[in-house]
């Protein structure tokens, strides 16, 4: 650990979050995000000082808008949410209870709280009938990259005959029984890491992992009125892709291992200069989705472009281009003004016979 | 007041001149056939009258200084709910039957005031505005008010009280309407959507999108509340006997948290 201590440099480690946890998962093949996230380095900020501000984050009338969302949703001791799981789930009437973990007695200590959450959720667990519904603010923890990270989640974990739910309440409107397809991928993606993090706590209290359910709550505005309507999110696929993503992350230390000794990317003791080159000594996978996710992705594309890489081109294309690095190469191979080596003469080919359909269509 | 109405009188014998003034002018005008300037006159006619129109409107009352303070209006709201209630719900029914413009935030601190005062001279005024405890540590609920004359147990926040103080309030509120129509007067139209908006969060209270029936909304909401009440009595009262032999009299009503013994 005291190498992703050195790295980051003497600023207080930045916490995960599901946001963050999910996006590692959009783009498992980038070291750099990976490690940088391991490290707990402040990637707004590291992106300022590299000249690359990241024109990223969520606005102001979002986070207003969310805020006021749920706020509503679980006013009066969540009367919305309750007469949705009921009409949703045949919650039975005798199943109201609810309980707030956002503070424990005045107290809003992580440590506090998460015991609590833990407390809580065992005896619900162990009790059965009627010992807990609804958890408001729950605390789970996850361990990221070999640290254990805090997952303060607006959401609740809800318990219907023995089986937990993770309740996700979003702000983006359903209408018509339709929804935005991006937004709803990227709750899937949140609400997979509850999952997974409220698993791992159940797997570690003793009890079974799989009475927490794979299927998430999503709450949202229905239709263009302020008025809740809750639908099921079948979240499998999104929780086998984190627990590749976290079991790779795990191995930090193979990247750790290619990096030079005594590098750092600490941004107080370093010029921009400094830092790009420090930051450049890790592979980037740059992708054009980067930029709706990452805070690093404006000096990745600017490193790409500079290099003449493929992944300037998005996946789909890089991939096509299997074995070839850049696009200098790439239009090289394809006039015959490059030779190609052995491993690149099937794809040279390709490039070449793509070259002549594309002069004979302008011609 | 004699001035005004002078001046009013004055505005108006001008504008009825002028008025006067214009109609023969289109007249004059129509007879000649010069079409474009009858248009402009008879424009300027419309603007005259509604300018006479507006003169007639008597002036707009200033606007009145609430007649009671802050405390003394959450202390009515909480006593119509008679529930711990939270500082959003308290400004609504404030604003429904009490025509009152509290705002949340001056709510904020008001818990806080309350106790300060307390702490200084215990029982000096006839109620406090005090917290809600949670059943199993009597720590403060957070957000919620309630108010110290209340039996401890209604005061207790156990796991089931808040959809049980739920549907309490909308009892309370529907029972206020049905006072209200009792008493030959009718509720405001957001007393009825406070309750609508209540009613359909309760299974068979409302149909659809209606506007509720107070006394169906009763019927409903005492039909889930009694499958609810025995459990959350139980609780309440062994958390308020706890209470009795634990806390002090300034933990009592103010609730006892890992905080206040940090701070105390």
């Amino acid at each position: 650990m005291t190498r992703l201590d050195t790295l980051r440099g003497p600023a207080a480690p930045l916490d995960h979050n599901a946001r963050t946890i999910a996006a590692l998962a959009v783009n498992p093949g980038c070291d750099r995000r990976a490690l940088l996230d391991a490290a707990g380095i402040d990637k707004q900020r590291t992106a300022t000082h590299l000249g690359y501000p990241a024109p990223f984050g969520q606005s102001p009338f979002a986070i207003t808008r969310a805020a006021s969302f749920d706020a509503l949703v679980k006013a009066n001791g969540c009367a919305h949410l309750l007469r949705l799981l009921r009409d949703t789930l045949d919650l039975s009437i005798s199943e109201a209870s609810y309980s707030d973990i956002s503070d424990v007695g005045g107290s809003d200590n992580h440590q506090v709280r998460h015991t609590r959450t833990r407390a809580l959720l065992k005896r619900a667990a162990s009790d059965g009938e009627g010992a807990g519904t609804l958890f408001d603010h729950p605390l789970l923890k996850l361990g990221v990259a070999g640290h254990q990270v805090y997952l303060e989640p607006a959401i609740i974990a809800f318990q219907i005959e023995g089986r937990f739910h993770v309740v996700e309440i979003k702000s983006f409107a359903v209408i018509d029984d339709q929804a935005d397809a991006g937004q709803v991928a990227a709750a899937a993606r949140q609400s997979a890491v509850y999952v997974y993090a409220l698993r791992a706590l159940f797997a570690s209290e003793g009890l079974d992992p799989d009475r927490v359910s794979h299927d998430v709550v999503l709450v949202c505005p229905k239709d263009f009125a302020n008025h809740p309507t809750a639908t099921l999110l079948d979240v499998r696929q999104q929780l086998a892709a984190l627990d590749r993503q976290l079991s790779r992350l795990t191995r930090i230390d193979r990247i750790l291992d290619e990096l030079p000794v005594g590098i750092t990317f600490d941004i107080e003791a370093q010029s921009p200069d400094e830092a790009a080159k420090a930051v450049s000594t890790v592979d980037a996978r740059f992708a054009p989705e980067c930029l709706s996710s990452c805070e690093m992705a404006l000096f990745c594309r600017a490193e790409a472009r500079d290099s003449g890489s493929t992944d300037m081109l998005g996946r789909t294309a890089r991939d096509e281009l299997g074995g070839v690095e850049s696009i200098p190469t790439a239009l090289g191979l394809a006039d015959d003004s490059r030779l190609p080596s052995p491993e690149q003469t099937e794809i040279a080919e390709q490039l070449r016979y793509v070259r002549r359909i594309y002069i004979e269509a302008v011609a | 007041m004699g001035p005004l109405i002078l001046c009013g009188t004055v505005e108006l014998d001008a504008l009825e001149k002028r008025i006067a003034g214009l109609r023969s002018e289109i007249r004059a005008a129509k007879a000649a056939g010069d079409h474009a300037t009858v248009r402009s006159l008879r424009a300027e006619l419309r603007k005259t009258e509604r300018a006479w129109d507006d003169a007639l409107e008597p002036e707009p009352e200033p606007a009145k200084a609430p007649l009671l303070p802050v405390r003394e209006q959450v202390h009515q709201a909480l006593t119509l709910l008679g529930v711990p209630t939270a500082a959003k719900m308290i400004v609504t029914v404030n604003e429904a039957f009490f025509a009152g413009h509290i705002t949340t935030s001056q709510l904020t601190s008001l818990r806080r005031d309350e106790e300060k005062s307390f702490r200084t001279s215990p029982y000096a005024r006839p109620y406090y505005l005090c917290a809600a405890l949670t059943s199993e540590l009597l720590s403060p609920a957070r957000g919620l008010l309630a108010v110290s004359t209340w039996p401890l147990p209604s005061r207790i926040i156990g796991p089931l009280s808040p959809r049980a103080d739920f549907l309490t309030s909308a009892t309370r509120i529907a029972e206020h309407i049905m006072r209200l129509t009792g008493a030959g007067e009718d509720a405001s139209p957001s007393a009825y959507r406070l309750l609508t908006r209540m009613a359909q969060n309760i299974p068979g209270a409302v149909d659809g999108f209606d506007q509720a029936d107070p006394a169906q909304v009763i019927a409903a909401a005492g039909a889930e509340l009694a499958v609810h009440e025995e459990s959350d009595t139980d609780e309440r009262g062994e958390a308020a006997r706890r209470a009795e032999q634990q806390l002090n009299e300034v933990t009592r009503l103010f609730g006892a948290g890992l905080k206040t013994a940090r701070t105390a």
